[in-house]
């Protein structure tokens, strides 16, 4: 059964090899035929790694230990839905997952634009198989990563036979939580989604594929992933958050990292691309934006697999870093060689014509964009550097870190209101005044008003009022569209500005997406605030955090086949009455002998009471309860929410209102003419656009 | 420059004047983020049992040089004064950080600086102690390149649009010759303004 996953997977490497070398025959010399077979044969690459992910899997399910992969990473208690998700826990899986989700992707790009395009498809194809041969060799040829890995012994004679042992040493603790099961398939289908537009920006370019085109078709694979992307990271932090059981939700870490470094990359493409579309300027900018964000994937690939920078949660060390600085090599020379052969196709139609402009915060935006960019690449990858060159071993904290974006992130809110309000070419000081006036003026004034009721932080007093600058500008956008139609239309408000929404979704739902990431930014604001006792408690005893006392009802444990739990009892009153139980608990699983956290959070939109059993003190022997106090972090899950909702949005195609003709009285046998033409009576028509695409 | 307005999408100018719901949402607004904001601030400050013979202000010194220090067990990447061990048996600080805390307190007792302080222990375990890359040397570009590198774009960017504008200059905009009030009139029609 193992033979065929290896089969499958091997037939795949074939067939994106031909997929390659077919077509670049076809696109030298023009057979459609040969296009079209290297075309299937792209396809027919997600089918084969798709039957090889369902192999491993099968393995799993039916608790096959034979199989190296199943052997480490699952164990027979281990519940159905834990067992899946061990297909991307391990090294090996994970990057069967990868390719097989890529793949997906790379089978959508070619089946959707089978019609289409005909002169910039063929480069595509070339392009996907050229990154999906990269990723099969890896799951076939490398011993390391190969997920189809028989358990061996070798006898007196030297002859190996396949073992198969009872039991798996298990999955690893900290991966058994249900975000565990959403988070690596997000966080991967936004990882490998940017090789999508990765592969049409580069045929375009190779091809000098005419027009803005290739943006067009490019901006909405990139939200996809976008999306992908944005839900992976977050559910990541709400991993750390509720599993890790330190109170905080991000770290620095360099996975993580890795993981935001193409997200932001992208988010400069989404916004930079508006530049090309609507004034054909930053064409280079925008190649440059693509390329580099898929070469961070790759890069953040490489950091969590080979660990070249020390993680808690990177993937064990393995030996194939040296292929994927080969393949980040030749990604590289690839797309300078096509630039510099190209750079002439990528001429600017338009020039700026004022610094204070929509053109001009664009670029601000991307600016700083990559800023936060390079200030977390930096950090992540300094200590290589400095090890390089002074020999000494040093270290790039979180304190780095916050220290850098802080004041990035606050200028960049700040562009997040005042760019989208600014006019294309230019904006007269008299509007720059008129838009923003209102807006500063109560985003100053409830700065000062916190101030005054006791809030001191520096940065969390600016992001207070950037954030209200922003919402209010965001609403008065809605609000100034909604009253005219709503004057027009004979409609209330709120069904106009669902109108006003329909009509531009790219520019509403952006709106919404920007104040999803205000709410978000809002909810790290309260970290500013974050407190926690850690106390020795016996049974009886109290502690108080903020408004909170915690009262510990009893201490006890709980059994079954996956682990042996401890748990704590703690009663919460707030103003001397009872209102709520809260039982944190620590378990050990018996498969792993690991012991993990179990937080107990309760969550208000005002502040989460979350509170770790800590277990048994070393030194005194005595049951430790370390409670934490975070305001605002439900805002950030809330935010996400609404920053994917926009998303969902501003990828719909706009409504658009037809030519409307008055209803006029016909007389029968008399044809009314326009100008020769028949015109139907006809009242309003509203139809859809048909997708962009 | 009235078309050009309008083209812009600054064409609700009118409606403006009498902005009653803004201003409702405004106040709305502001209330709610002014009782966020006072609730959070309000809370007492956490008390945290001082160490033995340590005055409030050696062990507020303490606690900061704490999270200044890496714990230095090679199981996690925490501040020594933040090490929770996750996955350890025990979710506390480890013994390593504990010794590194308790070698804090016991220097802060004798009254050595924050400095000296951090270089005896950049002395035992080497520069890597520190959470923070130090600010001298080869690694002060750590803190230099994040803050230099965007100036350095700022002034490209300036440099760029100036050229650009110069050239704009030279040479006006082209385009198709569209008469501007037509541009107005589809633009009003469309019913919505640009993105």
């Amino acid at each position: 059964m193992d033979i065929f996953g290896s089969f499958a997977l091997l037939l795949a490497w074939l067939l994106a090899i031909y997929a390659f070398i077919a077509g670049i025959a076809g696109i030298i010399t023009k057979r459609a035929l040969l296009i079209k077979s290297a075309r299937n044969a792209g396809m027919a690459v997600c089918v084969l790694v798709a039957l090889a992910v369902a192999t491993l899997e099968y393995f799993l399910q039916t608790d096959n230990f034979s199989l190296a992969y199943v052997a480490e990473h699952s164990n027979t208690a281990l519940p159905w839905y834990y067992k899946f998700a061990a297909l991307w826990s391990g090294q090996e899986g994970s990057l069967l997952w990868w390719t097989f989700l890529l793949s997906i992707y790379v089978f959508f790009a070619l089946f959707l634009n089978r019609k289409r395009h005909p002169e910039l498809m063929p480069y595509v194809g070339v392009i996907l198989a050229g990154v999906q041969i990269f990723f099969l060799t890896l799951n076939n040829f490398v011993e390391s990563v190969n997920p189809f890995r028989i358990l061996g012994a070798a006898d007196g004679t030297g002859m190996m036979h396949m073992a198969r042992i009872a039991e798996g040493s298990g999955l690893n603790p900290l991966l058994q939580y249900p975000e565990m099961v959403i988070h690596p398939p997000m966080l991967y289908s936004g990882y490998t989604g940017f090789t999508i537009p990765f592969a049409f920006a580069l045929a375009a370019l190779l091809g000098r594929y005419p027009g803005e085109k290739w943006i067009h078709i490019t901006r909405r694979w990139t939200m996809v992933a976008w999306t992908f992307q944005t839900i992976g990271i977050l559910l990541g932090a709400h991993w750390a958050y509720a599993v890790l059981g330190w109170g905080g939700y991000w770290s620095w870490d360099p996975v993580e990292n890795a993981s935001l470094l193409p997200w932001i990359t992208a988010t400069a493409f989404l916004h930079s691309v508006m530049m090309q579309e609507k004034r054909g300027m930053m064409k280079v900018w925008n190649v440059w934006l693509v390329f580099s964000t898929f070469m961070l994937c790759i890069l953040g690939t490489m950091l969590t697999r080979t660990g070249l920078v020390s993680s808690v949660h990177a993937f064990a060390e393995s030996n194939i870093g040296g292929w994927f600085y080969s393949f980040l090599g030749i990604i590289l020379a690839v797309c300078i060689v096509a630039w510099y052969k190209n750079r002439d196709y990528l001429r600017s139609d338009n020039q700026l014509d004022s610094l204070v402009s929509r053109e001009s915060s664009f670029l601000f935006n991307n600016l700083i964009l990559l800023a936060a960019c390079f200030a977390v690449l930096w950090g992540t990858l300094f200590p290589i550097f400095s090890e390089w060159i002074t020999g000494n071993k040093i270290s790039v904290g979180a304190p780095f870190f916050n220290k850098v974006n802080v004041p990035i992130a606050l200028f960049l809110i700040f562009l997040t209101g005042v760019g989208p309000l600014l006019a294309w070419r230019k904006t007269s000081l008299d509007g720059l005044r008129r838009n923003f006036a209102w807006p500063a003026a109560v985003g100053v004034a409830s700065g000062i008003a916190a101030y005054i009721f006791g809030f001191r932080n520096f940065y969390a007093l600016i992001c207070l009022i950037l954030s209200v600058f922003v919402t209010l500008t965001i609403f008065s956008e809605f609000y100034r569209g909604a009253r005219v139609i709503a004057a027009r239309d004979h409609t209330d408000l709120f069904t106009a500005a669902r109108e006003l929404t329909m009509r531009n979704t790219r520019r509403y739902g952006g709106y919404i997406v920007h104040f999803g990431m205000i709410v978000i930014f809002i909810g790290i604001m309260g970290s500013a605030f974050n407190k926690d006792v850690e106390r020795e408690m016996h049974v009886g005893d109290t502690m108080t955090i903020g408004p909170y006392s915690l009262l510990v009802q009893n201490y006890d444990e709980d059994t079954n086949a996956n682990y042996d739990a401890q748990r704590a009892t703690m009663e919460v009153f707030r103003d001397g009455k009872s209102v709520m139980m809260l039982y944190p608990e620590r378990r050990t699983y018996s498969a792993s002998q690991v012991t993990e956290t179990i937080v107990a959070v309760e969550s208000s939109p005002l502040r989460d009471l979350y509170v770790v059993y800590s277990g048994i003190s070393p030194d005194t022997n005595q049951p430790v309860i370390h409670a934490y106090l975070n305001p605002l972090v439900k805002w950030i899950w809330f935010g996400g929410v609404i920053v994917v909702l926009g998303t969902g949005l501003a990828m719909l195609p706009n409504r658009r209102s037809g030519i409307v003709l008055r209803p006029v009285e016909t007389r029968i046998g008399e044809p009314i003419t326009h100008g020769g033409v028949v015109a139907p009576a006809v009242g309003p028509i509203t139809h859809r656009a048909s997708l962009n695409e | 420059m009235n078309e050009f307005r309008q083209f812009a999408g600054l064409r609700f100018r009118r409606q403006l004047t009498s902005p009653r719901v803004l201003t409702y949402a405004a106040a709305a607004l502001f209330v709610a983020a002014v009782i966020c904001v006072s609730a959070q601030a309000q809370q007492g400050a956490i008390t945290a049992p001082s160490a033995a013979g340590l005055t409030p202000s050696q062990t507020a010194r303490a606690e900061e040089l704490g999270k200044r220090l890496k714990c230095m067990c090679g199981g996690c990447d925490d501040a020594a004064g933040m090490c929770t061990h996750s996955g350890g048996n025990f979710a506390g600080p480890c013994d390593t950080a504990k010794a590194e805390l308790k070698e804090i307190g016991d220097r802060v007792t004798k009254g050595e600086s924050d400095d000296q302080i951090l270089q005896a222990f950049v002395q035992e375990y080497g520069p890597t102690v520190l959470i923070e890359p130090p600010k001298k040397g080869f690694d002060l570009l750590a803190w230099v390149m994040p803050i230099a590198l965007p100036i350095f774009a700022v002034l490209l960017v300036w440099g760029v649009v100036t050229r650009w504008r110069e050239r704009a200059a030279v040479a006006p905009a082209g385009g198709l010759p569209v008469d501007p009030a037509l541009l107005v009139r589809a633009h009003r029609e469309s019913g919505d303004g640009d993105e």
